[in-house]
């Protein structure tokens, strides 16, 4: 996986972050984050626990609310009211309509465990989106065929190898027609021989030319799969390029410290 | 041997008799509906208690707490009487003319056109709302306890994907939320049929009230004693009923607990 993506003329942005800062309590994860993902684009964040990446991801559809600083999706700023930790979201519908555009994945799966496999990637297109249940449940089973499980439309998640319930939650976001994927850690919670065949699915999406941002700990699949990699360190973006800028020619020292680390981790 | 058959069968099915075997139905009626309204009101008085808004979290929290404490019988015998003569002071001041009030002699109703007659059926409903209101209080705690045992990612990816407050109680937290609310649930089912064995506090003719009647000793002027003391024959027959009724709960239970711990129950076990 060492070979790179050739660069992309860039498209119109379809996730654009404008100076986001959030604290919890006392601590200050974010201080002041910008970046734009066009549409095509694949970015990944990377950087040491508690650097803020997956709070940045989360700030993408609200789950967590920025103090300060704004959230357009496909050019539409997410409305929010209240000032700095009482802020939250103003218009319900709004972020409804937005959510239901970004598909998530998360680190530990969080695959409804009281439904089965095609349930779950049927659910959020039958009751969200209001579409027809025989064309969403086509759709569902090639989905499930794509990511290599669509023998296990009927078992539930609990029946399930970790690999194979992260890949079912990657069908989830697909079903959805998402404009943007975000991904939290998605292998951070498998085991190394389980960790490829969800890698592996995500580099299929990749070379599709989905967009994507991605947070993740795994340098060598960020290299090969991304388009951007921005590098956080204590809230802020300390280096941000392509993949070789970044792996190759690393300018921040920090970054050079982190990336050490990391490949004798 | 044959006329020792047809005699008890003829004394097992005397008139008295059948209206004990009848009056099963209002044990029976009142544990159901009974149980069923304190799933609504514990339902209720949990998601209340959950409420962003305060007076609706105040008012759960009050219910669960104040309600649980006070003992079913006294708020069997408080929440019926309470409620008719409530009601017969609502119709009151609709009705009651000056000069009927001045005549009425008894210190309540008001005045006779607003006396509200209660007959066993009201009775009853009242007796299951009674049950369905203490019981409830219990049901609120434990279905409080499940909603809060469901994991948070569920319901973030719930979130995530577009679903309203609304989709996310209904669809995911509840719907996950038996099978952490069940065990503690079937002991609050218990409870409620132990306690309608109180039915008959309210004059409510129930199996009990029977077994009394007719266990007493039975002396009639014409034949003279025609059985002593029996009492403890016929609360044998009601003790192997509860038991029967316990029994049949713990098996239906178990079926619901299957049904509602789908993919659930397994995941728990690995």
């Amino acid at each position: 996986m060492q070979e790179e993506k050739p660069p992309k003329a860039g498209g119109s942005p379809v996730v654009e972050l404008r100076d986001l800062h959030k604290s919890f309590g006392a601590l200050e994860v974010l201080k002041g984050v910008s970046f734009t993902a066009r549409e095509g684009e694949v970015i990944s964040l990377i950087g040491s626990s508690g650097s803020g990446k997956s709070t940045l991801l989360r700030c993408i559809n609200m789950l967590e609310v920025p103090d300060r600083g704004d959230v357009l999706i496909d050019g539409e700023t997410i409305k929010l009211r209240g000032e700095g930790q009482g802020r939250q979201v103003a218009d319900e519908a709004q972020i409804r309509r937005i959510r239901s555009e970004l598909g998530m994945v998360f680190q530990s799966f969080n695959l409804w465990a009281h439904m089965t496999v095609l349930q779950n990637v049927m659910e959020a297109p039958l009751v969200v989106q209001g579409r027809q249940r025989a064309e969403v449940e086509a759709e569902a089973r090639a989905m499930l065929d794509k990511v290599g499980i669509g023998t296990k439309c009927d078992a539930y998640p609990s029946q399930l190898s970790g690999g194979q319930q992260q890949r079912a939650a990657i069908a989830r976001a697909l079903c959805i027609n998402p404009r943007v994927m975000l991904f939290d850690e998605p292998t951070s919670a498998l085991d190394p021989e389980l960790e490829v065949e969800v890698l592996r699915v995500i580099k299929v999406l990749a070379d599709e030319g989905r967009s994507m941002v991605l947070v993740t700990h795994d340098m060598e699949f960020a290299r090969s799969v991304s388009d951007k990699v921005i590098f956080l360190h204590h809230g802020l973006i300390e280096e941000q390029g392509t993949p070789g800028e970044v792996f190759s020619a690393t300018k921040s020292a920090r970054l050079k410290q982190f990336l050490n680390a990391a490949s004798h981790g | 041997m044959i006329d020792d058959i047809a005699f008890w069968f003829g004394y097992l099915t005397n008139g008295k008799h059948l209206t004990w075997y009848a009056s099963f139905q209002f044990t029976i009626f009142a544990a159901l509906m009974g149980g069923t309204l304190a799933v609504v009101f514990g339902l209720a008085g949990a998601t209340m208690k959950n409420s962003r808004f305060f007076p609706l979290r105040l008012l759960g929290t009050i219910y669960s707490s104040i309600v649980r404490g006070v003992p079913d019988v006294l708020f069997f015998l408080f929440f019926p009487l309470a409620f008719e003569q409530g009601v017969e002071w609502l119709i009151s001041t609709q009705v009651c003319s000056p000069a009927a009030i001045a005549a009425q002699t008894a210190a309540w109703p008001p005045c006779k056109e607003a006396n509200w007659f209660l007959g066993t059926t009201e009775y009853l409903i009242l007796a299951s709302v009674s049950l369905g209101l203490v019981y409830g209080a219990f049901a609120s705690n434990v279905i409080h306890g499940a909603l809060r045992s469901v994991p948070a990612g569920q319901l973030e990816a719930a979130r995530a994907y577009g679903m309203s407050p609304r989709q996310v109680l209904w669809r995911i937290h509840i719907r996950q939320m038996w099978v952490y609310a069940l065990p503690g649930l079937s002991n609050v089912w218990m409870l409620i049929i132990k306690a309608t064995s109180l039915l008959s506090l309210l004059q409510i003719a129930d199996i009990v009230l029977w077994a009394d009647r007719l266990g007493a000793p039975n002396f009639l002027p014409a034949v003279g004693l025609v059985h002593e003391d029996w009492r403890w024959r016929y609360y044998l027959v009601l003790f192997v009923f509860y038991i029967l009724v316990t029994w049949l709960s713990e098996r239906a239970f178990e079926a619901i607990m299957r049904r509602a711990g789908r993919g659930m129950l397994s995941e728990a076990r690995t």
